[in-house]
């Protein structure tokens, strides 16, 4: 191993702010061509209106980007925020940081929630946020040292390039005895030789004796991470305890804490078990609704899923406690040791990989035609090293391969890969490539958009296939559900802000399988809330898993079941006990409800965010071709027939088809329409002067983006 | 006897989850259950046939991802 060269750059020492409430009502500044680190104070006005987390991230990220700038400008920033009940440990769930930037992907803002420990080392440091702006020439580590209360930006050459090996390295060399008082956030080589590089955020798992990962996967922020020549971020902190966040309520703070960490303890071993085996029970849930991607979305099952499910990572996965955060008992960030690759730089040798979580395996696995749960894992495992987020890996080289068996593209093009679907060999080796940006994995790692235009301007492939079939919206590829019988699920994924990631609005079960919402305005009043109160857990530090994948035992007999308005009631104590300020959950919604329209118009003045960009590519709605028509006829004929009231007799299925087609966009469209006008925004998807005066975000910038586009 | 979400109902030879949701107010509103542990979805209730003394468990499916 090459020896370390490490140089000083800049350091700082300052006086550590306790924590008070929640808040320290400061966020570090750190910009790397200035070579400054400076402190800046969070005005009450501001910790009110955006609450905190992502809240605090964008409006750090509105004022440091102007609206012309693009993702690799020195300007845009890597923001990372916990929030005000960020680092409770014993509230299930309350170690998230949340992450935004301007993305490769979107060329507008992204977040990505994630777990760990950084957002509240962060915080115990000090720090409300962190906000990283400038570039530098490489190999920049950035400490935040809250117990010796000093911060320095290094020139550290010589590190590993992966970002197990870095991660592990800098957990050695900062700790001073102590692993778990050090966090790492990294991106890898992948994520500076593509767009869709993720952040790696470690903690150290006492139990296990080594550095475990979680990932900010979604569009691109560990792209714009090495970009800015950050090899990583290390925050350092010592003992851990609810007494770190001073609350303005300990008592209440620690009796709602221990209410819902034990009814998670009594209750998930009866429900989804995510503590023995995390999200992998929606493998062959997913399956049997017909909702698992499957072959780039033309399908949503498969008889071999059986293969990737719940039953064979429950034998995989290495039993222990696998919280993210202290305490959490929702405890469902599994992984599996001893694992060998069998290609690659760890071939032949014993690692351990965090994971994987549905989404890798329905996005690298069921969704590429791989029912082979190692190739995932080591699929999982090298995006991690590399830096690369699954979900757009899984989605974008799932295009690839349908592009390669409809023969939109050949081998030609591919380095002589037959890339058809099922072939695990080869998806390895494209996620190599991807990594090295070398050969045609180069081109792939730009993303699906990129790829579009590629395919068709220089190898000749039909643009409107290719638009029809490649699953991204704004930019971003989707998430690994099945949309085209849930159009409450297509606004979830169209209508979301930074594009199709569910974390805004899961609602295909409601829709498709409970028809809870039959109208175009139930659909709009559940695409209102849930995308609200979603968005409430990134501004707090929260994850939101045990708000409803644990639910109570009598959350059936209440009025509406889908909220489990009894945990929403315990996030309002929660909160309340946390900052001392008295909140009600009809409050919860109206914090997020500032955010969220904060966030739609920072997309307006990037010069995206109106109708226009509201859009899904129609795979998302429904059959492009015939055999996707035909795998589901029995549906789709009693649409047209009971719903449209078309006479389908003796017709053909391409006419079929098309028919099809012409009333599910027009019903798109009429969804828009509610949403818009349910979340107080314009026919054109912008929120009008009266939304954000009633929300306070009537700030003189925001009504001078709102002016520029014609909403005065 | 069968077991489902603490109610007790008799065994009979061929009886399917789905013949036993049906004795349960709410039983329309399951899309996934637990038959002895394993989870089964709504579209095998009508195939899966449960043997005495076994027990279901239903699971609120209902807002996840």
């Amino acid at each position: 191993m090459t020896p370390l060269k490490t140089t000083s750059v800049k350091a700082l020492t300052y006086q550590r702010r306790d924590v008070d409430k929640g808040y320290t009502n400061q966020y570090l500044d750190v910009d790397l061509s200035a070579e400054t680190i400076a402190i800046g104070s969070i005005e009450e006005k501001i910790k009110k209106t955006f609450i905190g987390g992502k809240g605090f991230d964008l409006w750090l990220l509105w004022h440091a980007v102007s609206g012309e700038k693009k993702w690799n400008d020195p300007q845009n920033a890597v923001c990372i925020a916990s929030g005000p009940m960020g680092g409770i440990p014993g509230y299930p769930g309350s170690g998230k940081s949340i992450v935004t930037s301007i993305s490769p992907l979107t060329g507008s803002v992204i977040d990505s929630n994630v777990g760990g420990y950084f957002g509240p080392y962060l915080k115990f440091s000090g720090f409300d946020a962190l906000r990283i702006t400038g570039k530098a020439q490489g190999d920049m580590v950035v400490v935040i040292d809250g117990i010796e209360e000093s911060i320095e930006i290094l020139r550290i050459s010589g590190l590993p390039e992966d970002a197990y090996a870095l991660s592990d390295e800098l957990t050695e060399r900062f700790s001073k005895g102590k692993k778990v008082g050090i966090s790492v956030v990294s991106a890898g080589p992948g994520a500076a030789n593509t767009r869709i590089g993720c952040l790696n955020f470690s903690w150290y798992d006492n139990a296990r004796k080594r550095v475990r990962y979680k990932q900010a996967g979604r569009g691109g922020i560990g792209t714009v991470f090495a970009d800015k020549g950050l090899k990583a971020v290390v925050a350092r902190w010592e003992k851990v305890s609810m007494k770190n966040n001073n609350p303005a309520d300990l008592e209440a703070t620690k009796t709602v804490a221990k209410r819902h960490a034990r009814e998670i303890v009594d209750l998930d071993p009866k429900q989804n078990e995510m503590a023995r085996i995390g999200t992998t029970h929606l493998v062959p849930i997913m399956n049997d609704f017909d909702l698992l991607p499957t072959n780039n979305f033309q399908y949503g099952s498969d008889p071999r899923a059986s293969l990737i499910g719940r039953e064979v990572f429950a034998k995989l996965f290495d039993p222990g406690f696998d919280g993210c955060w202290k305490g959490c008992t929702v405890a469902c960030a599994h992984g599996v040791k001893d694992f060998v690759p069998f290609t690659g730089a760890y071939k032949g040798k014993r690692v351990f990989v965090d994971g994987p979580e549905y989404e890798t395996i329905a996005g690298c696995g069921s969704n590429l035609g791989i029912f082979d749960p190692f190739t995932i894992l080591e699929i999982n495992f090298y995006c991690d090293a590399y830096g690369l987020d699954t979900i757009s890996v899984g989605t974008g080289i799932a295009f690839v391969m349908e592009c390669f068996e409809r023969g939109l593209i050949d081998a030609d093009h591919t380095g002589g890969m037959d890339l058809s679907f099922g072939n695990r060999l080869n998806a390895l080796e494209l996620v190599h490539q991807m990594a090295a940006g070398r050969g045609f994995g180069a081109i792939v790692g730009q993303g699906i958009r990129c790829m579009k235009k590629i395919f068709s301007e220089q190898f000749g492939a039909d643009p409107a296939m290719l638009q029809d079939i490649g699953m991204e919206s704004k930019g971003l590829e989707f998430s690994e559900y099945m949309t085209k019988e849930s159009l409450a699920q297509q606004g979830g994924y169209g209508l979301a802000l930074k594009g199709p990631q569910h974390d805004e609005a899961w609602l295909i079960f409601l829709d498709m399988v409970h028809n809870f919402m039959p109208t175009f305005e139930k659909k709009a009043e559940a695409l209102h809330w849930f995308p609200m109160f979603r968005t409430w857990f990134g501004l707090c530090g929260l994850c939101k898993l045990p708000w409803n994948d644990v639910v109570p035992e009598d959350n059936k007999d209440t009025v509406e079941p889908a909220k489990v308005m009894k945990h929403v009631r315990w996030y309002a104590e929660y909160y309340t006990a946390v900052t001392g300020n008295t909140a009600t959950p009809e409050d919860l919604i109206t914090m997020s409800e500032a955010v969220y329209n904060y966030q739609r118009i920072f997309n307006l003045k990037m010069g995206y965010g109106t109708r226009d960009y509201d859009t899904l590519p129609y795979r998302a709605m429904g059959p492009v071709t015939v055999e996707e028509y035909d795998s589901r006829h029995e549906r789709y004929d009693a649409e047209l027939k009971e719903k449209y009231r078309v006479d389908i007799t003796g017709k053909e299925t391409p006419w079929k088809v098309a028919r099809l087609r012409k009333r599910r966009e027009a019903q798109y469209e009429t969804l828009k329409d509610a949403v818009y006008q349910r979340r107080g925004w314009t026919a054109n998807g912008i929120p009008t002067v009266d939304t954000v005066n009633r929300l306070g975000i009537d700030f003189p910038e925001v009504l001078a983006v709102l002016a520029e586009n014609g909403v005065k | 006897m069968i077991t489902v979400d603490e109610e007790t109902f008799p065994w009979q030879e061929g009886l399917t989850v789905a013949d036993l949701l049906s004795k349960l107010k709410d039983g329309r509103s399951y899309a996934v259950v637990k038959l002895d542990g394993k989870p089964v979805s709504r579209p095998h209730f009508d195939t899966t046939t449960v043997a005495d003394g076994c027990r279901i468990t239903p699971i609120p499916m209902i807002a996840g991802g």
